[in-house]
């Protein structure tokens, strides 16, 4: 029940933040802006493909970034106190967070694939299998990135006792650790989507595991 | 005999070996009106955030209505509320958006949670801020934001830490009439403050606490009792008085002390009983044909008493 309303009043309050509404127009802009100043690209790289690295590589980072300082800013100005004396969960709070900015940082994400997809439906008369095969690879890895960046987001916020702290993590530890899903793509062994895929949701659960258990050990 | 509702004992908290709270025990009877005084880092949020279960890794026992902090501390919430020193909301959050979710998180029911809202606003006064955002308001609306977020799910068992800081008169004297009435509808009331006229005014029970150890806890008389404060009567004479010495030798009459001639202290023999000795002495000043203008006995304030407790426990 509290994870429900808690989820609700997060995701109202990232997707009506200024930082949401750039990521959402921001993002596919980018990917068009990268796509047209590209010099090596050529007119043979869809756009589906530069989407999708920039998705990959971006929305995590920025989600892991709204997360872990939200969650820094909220513990310092003691915005917790009036939802840990209700009764609720205290790992509500988290999950509610994560669950928020994941379904945000997804929907910006797919709307720059989908964008891509539309872009390259125009210049190519249609979307051949191979591209549609590849776009599905990418948002599986891309899903699974923003998972781990995401989760890792909140474990930084908690455990982070500033903004500037958190953000060098996020850079160093999030932003890295997010690139082992698509690993998978590198060793060929087969299965690369459930892998990836596996990877994302075990890294995440993990990460988010931590994450609630030093929360819930936490003095306020 | 009140119920007894809060039962604290020997809590006990230390931050990095430094001891914050050190056996800490108190009781709270149903209804009462709490007030936790002590000079500054002398523990008074600490035992705060140990009652509410923000800091769950003290020793000792902490009972509330029969349940454990923080084992039962679900059980506890549903019957708390609370507001803090300096309340926080996040900032996209509008008046109404922020006690509407409160109040879900409080289980209130959708049918009456408007309603709720709009009561807890008209009683702190901000009923006209309900659709603004709180980053916008003043800081002392902020409070009463605090202060309606804290009553919005009528609980048994309200605590405020420093609720009247930064709050001007009128909003002070508004929240301490709102602390009253709700303590007479048996809601009871721990709060902790600097503005120990404040704590006089509406406290019906003072804890006093210094350097992490309570010193003492009793209503204000308990408190005067214990510290064996004179009893003494403000005198005020129509007429220059300039022998005192007629009044020394009444028998309740311990010693005196004058301040013009107009106005005189009378310290009372301390086994005596003050009102019956007022009585006498007033009746024996009539008889002494002194024009009395005025008679009471001068009650020392908490201010006082405080000052002799806190350095009592310094020198100790």
């Amino acid at each position: 029940m509290s994870l429900s309303i808690l989820f609700k009043d997060e995701l109202q309050g990232f997707y009506k933040s200024k930082v949401m509404i750039v990521l959402w127009i921001g993002l596919p802009v980018l990917s068009i802006l990268f796509f047209l100043l590209s010099p090596d690209t050529g007119d043979e790289l869809p756009l589906t493909v530069m989407t999708s690295l920039i998705v990959s590589s971006l929305a995590g980072t920025l989600g892991a970034v709204m997360l872990a300082v939200s969650i820094i800013n909220e513990k310092g100005s003691k915005v917790y106190d009036l939802f840990l004396i209700r009764p609720i969960k205290r790992r509500n709070l988290l999950i509610s967070k994560f669950l928020a900015v994941y379904v945000c940082i997804a929907i910006a994400a797919t709307i720059s694939l989908l964008l891509g997809l539309g872009v390259d439906y125009y210049r190519f008369g249609g979307i051949p299998e191979s591209m549609l095969s590849s776009t599905i690879d990418s948002i599986i890895i891309s899903l699974a990135m923003m998972g781990i960046s995401a989760s890792a987001g909140v474990l930084i916020g908690v455990v982070s006792p500033s903004v500037l702290v958190g953000a060098v993590l996020v850079i160093y530890g999030a932003n890295q650790i997010s690139i082992l899903p698509a690993l998978t793509v590198l060793v060929d062994a087969g299965h690369e989507r459930i892998f990836s895929l596996g990877i994302g949701i075990l890294l995440t659960v993990i990460l988010l595991l931590i994450a609630t258990v030093l929360f819930n050990r936490k003095q306020f | 005999m009140k119920e007894s509702f809060i039962e604290l004992e020997d809590v006990s908290k230390t931050y990095s070996g430094f001891p914050a709270l050190q056996n800490v025990s108190f009781t709270i009877e149903k209804g009462d009106i709490f007030g936790y005084i002590g000079p500054n880092g002398a523990g008074k949020t600490t035992t705060i955030k140990s009652m509410i279960g923000l800091i769950t890794d003290f020793e000792g026992s902490i009972t509330i209505e029969g349940k454990q902090m923080p084992s039962q501390r679900d059980q506890i919430h549903k019957i708390l509320g609370y507001l803090p020193q300096k309340v926080s909301f996040q900032e996209w959050r509008t008046v109404d958006h922020a006690l509407r979710s409160f109040g879900r998180l409080s289980a209130i029911e959708e049918d009456i949670l408007e309603e709720r809202i709009e009561e807890a606003l008209r009683l702190v006064g901000i009923l006209d801020s309900r659709y603004r955002k709180i980053k916008n308001l003043s800081g002392g609306n902020i409070q009463k934001v605090g202060l309606a977020q804290a009553l919005l799910h009528k609980p048994k068992f309200l605590v405020f830490d420093e609720p009247l800081s930064g709050l001007d008169p009128a909003s002070r004297y508004q929240v301490k009439e709102i602390i009253k009435e709700l303590s007479r509808g048996e809601t009871t009331v721990l709060f902790s403050s600097h503005i120990l006229s404040d704590v006089q005014d509406i406290a019906t029970k003072i804890g006093i606490i210094n350097r992490g150890k309570l010193i003492d806890v009793g209503s204000l008389e308990d408190l005067k009792e214990r510290m064996k404060v004179p009893k003494v009567i403000k005198i005020e004479f129509y007429d220059l008085v300039e022998n005192t010495q007629d009044i020394a030798d009444i028998e309740e009459v311990d010693r005196v002390e004058g301040q013009d001639g107009f106005r005189l202290n009378l310290y009372i023999e301390e086994e005596r009983e003050l009102s019956q000795a007022s009585k006498e002495i007033l009746k024996k000043l009539v008889d002494m044909d002194h024009n009395v203008k005025n008679f009471g006995p001068l009650s020392p304030d908490l201010n006082e008493l405080y000052m002799k407790y806190v350095q009592e426990s310094d020198v100790a």
